[in-house]
């Protein structure tokens, strides 16, 4: 009895101290999360300024961040652009036409690990593809350019929108489809007219949250767009984008281009986390008029 | 009789129609199946990439490359033996501290929390996800560090390290093997190994015990129901009936969660301190092959650039065997379930 | 076409449905199979033109599986076989040259679950009509307002045809369903129950738009709810383990059935 009853109280012991960790482990998670946000918060609303919006990084400590934010809404843009029809497209040829083949399988499992590549490596070659061809022609000068910030994206964005476009995909009920066949309607207007439509909302999401993820990369960006003192709207000019004004500013000593960089690090954080939330919303409300 | 009319004069277009619709439907697959294999020429594109880019380096320095800790672009010659001991010291800190953390948070928020708490705290560690890596790296650079070399630096030097501040090594330096080499410092800021990993570390465990906590959902409730009916106390399911049966998507996880480790640049290049020198200790600076990559190749030429992008081969190589394991032990549990 | 007719006609149906109308369909010695599971065994009947028929039978029989090879939709998936004869006026369709643009449009079907396309009312009924014909405006106006009212269906959306489909009610999705169908003039209605989803009320309208519309077209019809089978069918074949059991006019079946099992069947004594 003695020995049974003191095994209960240790496994209870043990028991209560391994669920005291975990609410711990979660106190971690969570504190930093609190501490992150709000160091951005309290840095970059005490760094706001109009200036921020209407000047460009030229002026330096007395300047903005007019033409990384138009730079980096443009890069962005050419990597939606061309990342979207052919990860939807991709993404379709998953979900319709291959799916149980061996082609397909492995398409899926490899974009998969595209998804979580090392985004400097595709960075890398982006510029292998098209900064230095580019350059090839143009006498050694080095043709950095806002194209080639946006194919870098492309690149890391297209792993998402396949991946989500192939999984709603499979979503829309197979119904969907043996009705729109048995009305003589061809697989490829059933996929483009019916079924793309039908997943709409979940592709959307898969943009938005695509998106969210380019925003805020740095690394492929500092070899391809490169990076632009003045403001420009020509995607063959090199250009100038927000995270890699940040990390230029970041690394610099001067405390003045520290709090722009502040800024930019607080408008950036807002940008992405209400994308994100926008996309949950897009879901959401996909899901309750499914029901 | 209009309807008649219609449906005999329609059968001879008709046939045209569904040959015309035949010839769309086999075009449109091949432009499909072209987009999909664009996934296969990104891969294959960025292996070859840098594999031919750093032809030069791998030619020039062959297999001595890998083992070599030297970097010096005045002679031009360089060795992958920093950058890379760098990346895997960082990972290896970032797993070792975000492991046990995305576990506790997992086993929360599956079996501890109350229900009504479950959604947002997880909605909350998945924004930690959300938050871009140069968020990471400011953060890193202008709080964490300094708060880092303040407060607990100091103490890791004093108490644990064989370079105290008064010259008087401790017990612990003097006597447990290799610990004092491993926090023995007399760099003065806060940007070290141990720094890029700690914050590796808080960006890796969103990943992690997301993971974990969907796999952890797919155990079947009658096999914990008959382990509670047994009299189990609650850490006993989890230890005994959930991970096991999870197992292989675990550490699936946990692999992913390293993939990301590896490659992650922005995070760690502000905290690293980017020194090409190799170090015993984790409170020193050091570089990873991304951070290296970051800092050198705007201004690199000829053999150096060479080099960057055989490092970048390195590290697309490794990321890849690692990512693909960990897809591997994810799907295992997919398979498990019978999807 | 004498020594098909000679071969396999079903010796009940033979003799009952010959003076009810001209064969539309006739099956022979159908056989079909998914991943090497023998699913039908050698069906053969003769399907009237222009009446109801009824295919019954408990779950698993076959019955489902039968109706989806008349109009082929189950060649979109893959390892699926069928082998045998299904003659459609003079053609055999499972003959590979049989083109599948042709037997879908003469060939409707209506699904277990309504499933209108996430489009407008209109469109859904004109989505399937364009493919297959250039129309005007205004021809195309009339024809998916003859759909709709055919369907029964076109007081209740004539002041929302540009809605979505998605926001009308269980009933009148399956029957824009079938007006989608019909809007294709097919000559043949595949139904497979197409009122399990639905509310009684909703049921009763379905049943009453067959009666409606067996005047010109031939409708199939599966169904597990034998009431509805003896309302609305002129004929029924009772199906078990992938064989056809029987098959003659309904009252005969409902009242005085040839066999065994399916007297069990139909006073409940399985399925």
């Amino acid at each position: 009895m003695a020995t049974g009853s003191s095994l209960y109280t240790q496994r209870r012991i043990k028991n209560i101290i391994a669920l005291s960790l975990s609410v711990v482990a979660t106190l971690i998670g969570l504190i930093f999360l609190a501490w992150i946000l709000w160091e951005t918060l309290r840095q970059g609303i005490g760094a706001l300024r109009p200036q921020l919006f209407t000047k460009i990084t030229a002026y330096g400590e007395d300047g903005g961040l007019l033409n990384a934010m138009v730079g980096s809404l443009m890069v962005n843009m050419i990597g939606i652009v061309i990342a979207t029809p052919i990860g939807v497209l991709a993404g379709a040829w998953l979900a319709e036409y291959a799916s149980g083949t061996k082609l397909g399988e492995s398409i899926r499992f490899l974009n998969d690990i595209l998804l979580s590549a090392p985004s400097i490596v595709l960075g890398l070659f982006v510029y292998t593809i098209v900064v230095l061809p580019s350059t090839s022609l143009t006498n050694g000068s080095t043709t950095f350019s806002g194209w080639a910030g946006g194919v870098a994206l492309a690149l890391i964005a297209l792993p998402v929108i396949v991946r989500t476009s192939d999984e709603m995909l499979r979503l829309v009920p197979s119904t969907l489809r043996e009705a729109s066949l048995s009305l003589g309607i061809p697989q490829w207007k059933l996929t483009t007219q019916i079924l793309i439509r039908a997943a709409r909302s979940g592709i959307i999401t898969g943009v938005l949250l695509a998106l969210a993820r380019i925003s805020g990369e740095t690394a492929p960006l500092l070899f391809t767009a490169f990076g632009n003192n003045y403001l420009t709207f020509n995607p063959s000019d090199k250009m100038s984008s927000l995270p890699q004004v940040i990390y230029q500013y970041a690394n610099d000593p001067g405390e003045g281009l520290h709090a722009i960089a502040w800024a930019g690090a607080f408008v950036l954080t807002m940008f992405v986390l209400l994308l994100s939330l926008a996309s949950r919303l897009v879901l959401s409300r996909n899901k309750v008029s499914h029901d | 009789m209009q309807a008649t009319v219609g449906a005999i004069a329609s059968s001879v277009p008709q046939e045209e129609r569904a040959r015309r619709d035949a010839r769309h439907d086999r075009l449109f697959g091949w432009l499909l199946k072209g987009c999909a294999l664009l996934v296969l020429a990104c891969l294959l594109g960025a292996a070859g990439a840098t594999l031919w880019g750093g032809r030069h380096a791998f030619g020039t320095f062959g297999w001595h490359f890998l083992v070599s800790d030297a970097w010096d672009p005045s002679t031009d010659t360089y060795g992958a033996l920093v950058p890379v001991y760098g990346t895997i010291a960082t990972s290896f800190i970032a797993l070792l501290l975000a492991v046990p953390v995305s576990f506790g948070i997992a086993l929360y928020l599956s079996e501890v929390a109350p229900p009504w708490l479950r959604t947002p705290v997880a909605s909350a560690i998945e924004l930690l996800a959300g938050i871009p890596s140069i968020i990471y790296g400011m953060w890193g650079l202008f709080i964490f560090a300094p708060f880092f070399s303040d407060h607990v630096k100091p103490w890791m030097t004093n108490y644990l390290g064989d370079k105290p501040d008064d010259g008087k090594l401790s017990w612990v330096a003097q006597h447990v093997p290799f610990v004092g080499k491993l926090f023995g410092s007399d760099y003065p800021f806060g940007a070290s190994i141990l720094t890029a990993g700690i914050v590796l570390a808080v960006m890796i465990i969103p990943f992690i015990s997301s993971v974990m906590r969907e796999v952890f959902q797919t155990v079947p409730t009658r096999l914990k129901e008959s382990a509670y009916a047994l009299g189990s106390s609650t850490w006993e399911v989890s230890w005994d009936i959930v991970l096991p049966y999870t197992r292989s998507a675990v550490i699936g996880g946990i692999f992913l969660g390293l993939g990301r480790a590896l490659g992650e640049t922005m995070a760690v290049t502000f905290v690293l301190g980017n020194a090409m020198k190799l170090s015993p200790s984790i409170l020193d600076p050091g570089a990873s092959i991304a951070s290296t990559i970051a800092n050198q190749f705007s201004e690199a030429a000829g053999l150096q650039k060479s080099t960057l992008m055989a490092l970048a081969f390195l590290l697309f190589v490794v990321t890849f065997i690692v990512l693909l394991i960990a897809r591997w032990m994810l799907r295992q549990l997919a398979h498990k379930e019978g999807r | 076409m004498t020594e098909s007719a000679a071969a396999g006609i079903h010796p009940q149906s033979a003799a009952t449905h010959a003076p009810l109308a001209p064969t539309k369909i006739k099956v022979r010695d159908l056989h079909f199979y998914y991943n090497g599971f023998h699913a039908l065994k050698g069906i053969s009947m003769d399907i009237p033109e222009k009446k109801v028929t009824a295919i019954i039978g408990p779950s698993g029989c076959g019955k489902s599986t039968l109706l989806r090879i008349f109009n082929r939709i189950y060649a979109i998936y893959p390892k699926l076989e069928a082998k045998g004869e299904i003659i459609l006026d003079e053609e055999n369709i499972l003959d590979s040259r049989y083109s599948m643009n042709r037997l879908r449009s003469k060939v409707g079907m209506v699904f277990q679950k309504p499933v209108p396309f996430p489009m407008t009312i209109f469109e859904n009924v004109a989505y399937g009509i364009r493919h297959h014909e250039k129309l005007s405006r205004a021809d195309m106006d009339i024809r998916v307002e003859q759909a709709l009212r055919s369907a029964a269906l076109w007081d209740e959306v004539k002041d929302k045809l540009k809605q979505s489909a998605l926001g009308l009610s269980g009933g009148q999705q399956q029957r824009l369903c079938i007006a989608r169908g019909i809007a294709l003039k097919p000559e043949v209605l595949l139904l497979d129950e197409p009122t399990s989803a639905l509310d009684p009320i909703a049921t009763g309208r379905i049943e009453q738009l067959v009666e409606e519309l067996k005047s010109e077209y031939t409708i199939v019809i599966v169904t597990h709810n034998m009431q509805q089978a003896a309302r609305c069918s002129d004929l029924t074949a009772f199906m078990y383990l992938g064989e056809l059991i029987e098959f003659d006019r309904t009252e005969q079946i409902f009242t005085k059935p040839g066999k065994k099992q399916t007297e069990d069947y139909i006073t409940g004594r399985f399925g």
